[in-house]
């Protein structure tokens, strides 16, 4: 009882257990375990077609004017679930940076890497939509991830808000898995009208910021950094 | 009109270059412009930048696939070490310094290239014939390292000496989506679904 209330040995209890971890962490940690605490995050986009990687692109451009040190990777190929494509990127490209900005093109793949955030980007037609829809469908068989939606080419906000609405409205009514919106990408700024623009970077920086401020990416270390290997 | 198709002898590599240099929407992407012709590099590559102003190095032989790769690599370890210097030089990269690529032209996979491949996803691999039809001269162009769906969707496109079709390319990166088995909608979902 006395130890409860002499401020003496709580004091001591409370540096004896600070200091009990410290060491713990002192003896077990090697130097490479250091990024264990500090993983990349990775940024995945589930594009709809591979033209659609200038997005991407120009997204890691954005996110590095504004002083966020960001590198891209690309899983093409459809993987099964027995593997983790992404790991293996990882363990085999390690790159320095905050982001990692992830191109997939397939959701069978985003399962594969136990992605827990992933960003859909849709273009604006009903048939694109519906096929978003059905990769959603998909991908919440099972360990449903938080998705945002960046709708490309609606003529312009309101066509783009009515297109957000429909697949996000049938995503919560049949699946139950709320979206959220990330922005858009109007016809006027994509490659088809015309080069890089003042106009698209902005459109891209408002993405930017919102991923950002929602903290919407997944973290993730390579195998080699998590078995502390050199 | 009948159409006479019968391989071209390819002993004339400068032939060859004119041709590739009109086919550079077929290897670069719709939109690309040639910057160099003839490099004074190992091989003599083609440089050209990309719609996204990449730079895309073209290195071809058709007899021989493998020096093509390899030179195509050297040249393009020698693009990444001068980039801003081609940045400065080539008003059309409007200095955004965007990593080169790579696109190999030979008669033939090159042998060991699937292990270069797993490490350069910026390196395009295309097989090319020299046709003659109707006797106008022309390449036969075929990607055999696209996204593997696109592998299978991809028609090889025939280019000629005086006339370029570079839509397919756009159609195809538009339209190839992954071979991911969907769900089946149901009929309700498919009614809501139906229109906007």
């Amino acid at each position: 009882m006395a130890a409860h209330i002499n401020p003496v040995w709580q004091r001591r209890t409370a540096s004896s257990n600070r200091l009990a971890k410290i060491s713990a962490g002192f003896l077990s940690d090697s130097p490479e375990m250091k990024n264990d605490k500090d993983p990349c995050r990775v940024i995945p986009f589930l594009l709809d077609n591979p033209g659609q990687s200038w997005i991407t692109l120009e997204l890691g451009q954005v996110l590095k004017q504004r002083g966020h040190d960001t590198f891209q990777h690309r899983i093409d190929e459809p993987c099964g679930d027995s593997r983790n494509p992404l790991r293996d990127a990882l363990d085999a490209h390690p790159a320095e940076g905050d982001y990692c900005l992830l191109s997939l093109t397939s959701a069978e793949t985003v399962r594969a890497c136990r992605l827990d955030h992933v960003v859909l980007l849709v273009p604006a037609n009903l048939d694109s939509v519906r096929t978003a829809y059905q990769r959603i469908k998909l991908l919440s068989e099972r360990n449903v991830p938080e998705i945002g939606v960046v709708l490309v080419g609606p003529r312009d906000q309101h066509a783009g808000w009515r297109y957000f609405r429909k697949l996000a409205v049938g995503s919560l009514r049949y699946l139950d898995v709320p979206l959220l919106n990330l922005g858009f990408l109007p016809e006027q700024v994509t490659p088809e009208h015309g080069q890089t623009n003042q106009h698209r970077t902005n459109f891209l920086a408002r993405i930017s910021e919102r991923l950002l401020r929602s903290e919407f990416y997944s973290s993730c270390t390579s195998e080699k950094v998590a078995r502390g290997k050199p | 009109m009948k159409l006479r198709i019968e391989p071209s002898p390819t002993g004339d590599r400068e032939q060859l270059r004119a041709l590739l240099i009109d086919a550079a929407e077929q290897l670069a992407g719709i939109d690309s412009k040639v910057l160099e012709p003839k490099l004074p590099w190992d091989g003599q590559p083609i440089l050209v930048a990309d719609k996204d102003l990449h730079p895309v190095l073209i290195s071809f032989d058709l007899q021989q696939s493998q020096a093509a790769l390899l030179s195509g690599l050297q040249g393009i370890e020698q693009l990444t070490a001068a980039l801003p210097w081609v940045n400065q030089v080539y008003d059309v990269l409007q200095q955004r310094q965007a990593p080169p690529k790579l696109a190999v032209v030979s008669s033939e996979f090159p042998p060991g290239a699937e292990t270069v491949l797993h490490d350069c996803p910026n390196l395009k691999i295309f097989r090319c014939q020299v046709l003659r039809v109707n006797d106008e001269t022309g390449l036969l162009l075929e990607q055999l390292n696209d996204t593997r769906q696109a592998d299978r969707q991809i028609t090889p496109q025939l280019t000629t000496a005086r006339q370029v079709n570079p839509s397919p390319v756009k159609a195809l990166e538009r339209s190839s989506r992954s071979e991911d088995k969907l769900p089946a909608l149901s009929n309700e979902e498919a009614a809501y679904f139906q229109q906007l």
